[in-house]
């Protein structure tokens, strides 16, 4: 277990370098000179851009500026940005957010996936059954930023329930809508997923074998229907924080959060390289790091897995 | 009974989590509309640069420097400037040399005085190209700006042209004749700094000190910028609420939600989705008059059928501007968001007409407009295979407009027409800067300052041809290039502008560009906001909006 561990770990080293190195070269490859884009369309002062040219490296060529980024990376100097911040300064605000945000929406689409999925799953053709289905269809179908419109104007102007957007230092409340409309498309995956697999590990031999032995119901379905529904779950919640972290982009630009998914946005537009480089870098880390835990949480499910 | 424990373990995590999250939830909610003081809540945006107002060159930055900082002159709602540091702008040598006196009493927030020297040192730290600050060639008619341009300056190197005579007096030597400068200096970069500036630039890009109706309490990045009323303020636009503070977006349309559900209260722009309904939303106030921002297209000077002064060209030139129907862009593309253009500068600049001569040119004539091409392809036939291109960039919202353009001139013109998006605004302005543009082009002038002035020259002139600066279709006139230095030289404003009208009705002649329409200053303000309404640079008048 610890060997496999460690070498899993070695692993995320070249997946780290060849991320940053595919992101740095699509960032120097992105038509459009950033610097000449601050000028807007007065005239460019060629001195004064030459100038802000070196400051950043920008007149050095790829390679050269690709490995100046990986040095400074090594020291935790990750660059800072046009308007003088360092990169490390604006992650470290917008990191926290959207951690929140995430593991909100990630509580969110599994505690609601799971449970509906369940219920569907164990009373299939009921009208509820039916029910779950069309809105889980629904939700898969409709683009989340139609769902975040919808959701802002009923709820938060319309009827002014929820705060309209979340604003500066959100708490609880302000995230709840953001979260839901940023899980809502996983949870409807969440709940046809168990929904398929409790019901068919319903019909499976060792839970009519339970039920033989005079199992009460409800340890058969907790002990042996459930357990088992949720390896194929639990797979897809693991992979799911890495994409709920990146997608969160169009969430944070409808109701206003400033987090990872807006900073992004932004250096991408400002054509803003070390800012870029260092968001995706540690995406990939958290992509990489929740697969992992994913795959050792297998061996906490199913006891015939086991690694060495 | 080991199995059951290891859910269990599972199950109690997760119900762990959720605890944890809703305990944190009591300190939800904190936007600042609540609160029951004087402060206005308004749009803003995360400054692409640190708040030195010789860096900022764009409205993120921009807006709250000029809120913080008050220059030798101010501008009212109309444009018109007026003196406020200074107490008297005097040229001479037929407006090459000018003598600025200082009001008394003028103190930055950090309680030092406001001198000649706080200008002086500021517009030469402005220009020098040790210091890359974007808005360096404002300065460029001053005298020794040229020196402080070469690679290697020394930064603490200042404009031989600005002379400090005493504390409160300084004189400036131009290297050209300008009538307009004493409006000119009006505009952001002119500002004047405190001497904590010098001692430590980056400190202050964070933390800036000025002398204008607010004072800088806090930068909270991709947050807000929050200001308080400056009470040692006593120029022409005292503070009549506590404070402004700016709430960052990326997008205007959470914003104009914001501004429905009461957690913002003024909006200068309307997202797309808003055009339509916004002067009938019966949650905001709604402003909509024309501005001072202009839109138009530009041909590349050697485009093949319509280079510029051929013959061919002109009457090529003349016919598209004759088959654009500029009222239907603006009532059913744009929702009456714009006023049809009739000049080159803009209705809410000094100097505009909408009387002349040649203005023709801009109205929609498509029987005219079928016979000039008919001319010009006697000149030299426009083949079947042609295609009349447009192109812009993708990321300013303008498909719609072009779309339409292209439609029109297909149903006038009966010839081929297309757009070419290109994504980004910054590899569409590195196509035309390196004149790649094969294709009639987007563009659109915002002034500095409130003058025909700014409009002309930058975009017009000769000395701002050929990638010198944004005169984009590289139009080159010496009977025009004489209008703008006769009208530099004179004496008071009304006569100067009527050169810059004549130069205009050259402009009509020769279109190398072609004015579409004036945008309007258009934004909404939640209900209970008082005094909204907007200026010339098409922004609300921060310092008149009240909640009381």
């Amino acid at each position: 277990m610890g060997k496999y561990l460690l070498r899993r770990i070695l692993q995320m080293i070249p997946v780290v370098i060849g991320t940053t190195l595919l992101i740095y070269a699509l960032v120097f490859a992105l038509p459009g000179d950033p610097v000449a884009a601050m000028f807007g369309d007065k005239p460019i002062n060629q001195a004064v851009a030459q100038q802000i040219r070196s400051e950043y490296n920008l007149d050095k060529p790829f390679i050269v500026q690709y490995l100046i980024f990986l040095k400074n990376a090594l020291t935790l100097n990750f660059g800072k940005t046009f308007s003088g911040q360092a990169v490390i300064d604006v992650m470290g605000r917008a990191f926290p957010v959207t951690i929140k945000l995430a593991i909100m929406a990630f509580v969110f689409e599994a505690i609601f996936g799971v449970v509906f999925g369940i219920i569907s799953g164990l009373k299939r053709g009921k009208w509820y059954d039916s029910v779950i289905l069309v809105v889980s269809l629904l939700l898969i179908s409709v683009p989340t930023f139609v769902f975040g419109f919808v959701l802002q104007f009923l709820m938060g102007v319309k009827w002014g329930l929820l705060p309209v957007t979340a604003g500066s230092n959100p708490g609880f409340i302000d995230l709840l809508m953001p979260a839901s409309v940023l899980g809502s498309v996983s949870m409807a995956y969440i709940i046809r997923l168990t929904r398929s697999e409790v019901s068919s590990n319903m019909a499976e031999d060792y839970v009519r074998t339970a039920r033989a032995k005079g199992m009460s119901n409800s340890s058969v379905t907790l002990r042996h229907i459930l357990r088992n529904s949720m390896i194929p779950v639990v797979t897809y919640l693991g992979t799911d924080i890495g994409a709920l972290m990146g997608g969160a982009m169009v969430t944070e630009r409808i109701f206003n959060i400033n987090g990872i998914g807006n900073t992004l946005y932004q250096g991408i537009l400002r054509g803003e390289g070390p800012l870029v480089v260092s968001i995706v870098t540690v995406l990939v880390l958290v992509f990489v790091i929740c697969n992992l835990v994913v795959d050792m949480l297998y061996a906490v499910l199913d006891p015939r897995i086991r690694y060495a | 009974m080991q199995k059951s424990s290891k859910l269990t373990v599972v199950v109690a995590a997760l119900s762990a989590a959720v605890m944890s999250l809703s305990a944190c939830g009591g300190s939800s909610n904190n936007d600042a509309s609540s609160t029951a003081d004087n402060t206005i809540n308004v749009y803003g945006c995360e400054p692409q640069n640190p708040l030195v107002p010789t860096n900022t060159n764009e409205v993120c930055g921009g807006n709250p420097i000029d809120l913080l900082f008050a220059k030798l002159v101010a501008f009212d709602d109309k444009g018109n400037a007026k003196n406020e540091v200074a107490k008297e702008i005097k040229a001479s040598d037929g407006n090459k040399k000018y003598t600025i006196t200082l009001n008394d009493g003028w103190k930055f927030t950090d309680g030092t005085p406001v001198t000649a020297a706080s200008f002086t040192k500021a517009w030469s730290y402005g220009a020098n190209v040790t210091n890359a600050q974007l808005s360096s060639s404002f300065f460029q008619n001053i005298e020794g700006f040229d020196t402080l341009q070469k690679k290697g300056a020394d930064k603490n190197a200042q404009l031989s042209g600005l002379k400090v005579i005493d504390d409160k007096t300084f004189t400036v030597q131009l290297k050209d004749a300008s009538s307009v400068f004493p409006t000119m200096v009006g505009y952001t970069a002119f500002a004047p700094l405190p001497e904590s500036f010098f001692k430590n630039p980056k400190a202050f890009g964070q933390k800036p000190v000025g002398d204008g109706p607010y004072k800088f309490v806090s930068w909270d990045h991709n947050d807000s910028i929050k200001l308080v009323k400056n009470a040692d303020y006593k120029g022409t636009a005292p503070a009549q609420n506590d404070g402004i503070t700016f709430k960052m977006y990326t997008d205007t349309q959470p914003a104009y939600a914001d501004v429905q559900g009461g957690q913002l209260d003024v909006l200068e722009q309307i997202p797309p989705s808003a055009l339509k309904t916004f002067q009938k939303d019966s949650t905001v106030q709604a402003y909509n008059k024309p501005g001072s921002v202009t839109r138009a297209f530009t041909f590349p000077a050697n485009l093949k059928h319509f280079s510029l002064g051929s013959q061919e060209g002109n009457l090529r030139r003349q016919a598209i501007s004759m088959s654009i129907n500029r009222e239907q862009i603006c009532d059913k593309v744009l929702n009456g968001t714009c006023s049809p253009a009739v000049d080159f500068i803009s209705p809410v600049i000094p100097g505009y007409s909408d009387s002349l001569k040649g203005k023709s040119v801009l109205k929609y004539n498509p029987t005219e407009a079928k016979k000039l091409w008919a001319e010009a392809n006697k000149i030299s036939p426009w083949s079947d295979s042609e295609t009349v291109e447009f192109s812009y960039n993708t990321d300013g919202g303008q498909k719609d407009v072009f779309d339409a353009l292209v439609n029109q001139i297909k149903n006038t013109l009966g010839v081929k027409a297309e757009t070419k998006p290109i994504p980004t605004f910054a590899e569409f302005r590195q196509n035309i800067t390196e004149r790649k543009m094969d294709a009639l082009f987007r563009t659109g002038w915002q002034a500095d300052y409130p003058a025909a002035e700014d409009y002309l020259t930058p975009l017009y002139s000769s000395a701002a041809a050929d990638g010198k600066g944004s005169n984009d279709g590289d139009y080159k006139s010496t009977e025009f290039d004489n209008l703008l230095t006769k009208a530099a030289s004179a004496t008071n404003e009304s006569e100067a502008n009527k050169d810059y009208q004549a130069a205009e009705e050259l402009l009509f002649k020769d279109l190398p560009s072609v004015p579409l329409y004036y945008e309007n200053a258009s934004g909404v303000a939640a209900k209970g906001v008082k005094n909204f309404k907007m200026n010339w640079k098409n922004l609300p008048v921060y310092q008149e909006l009240t909640k009381k």
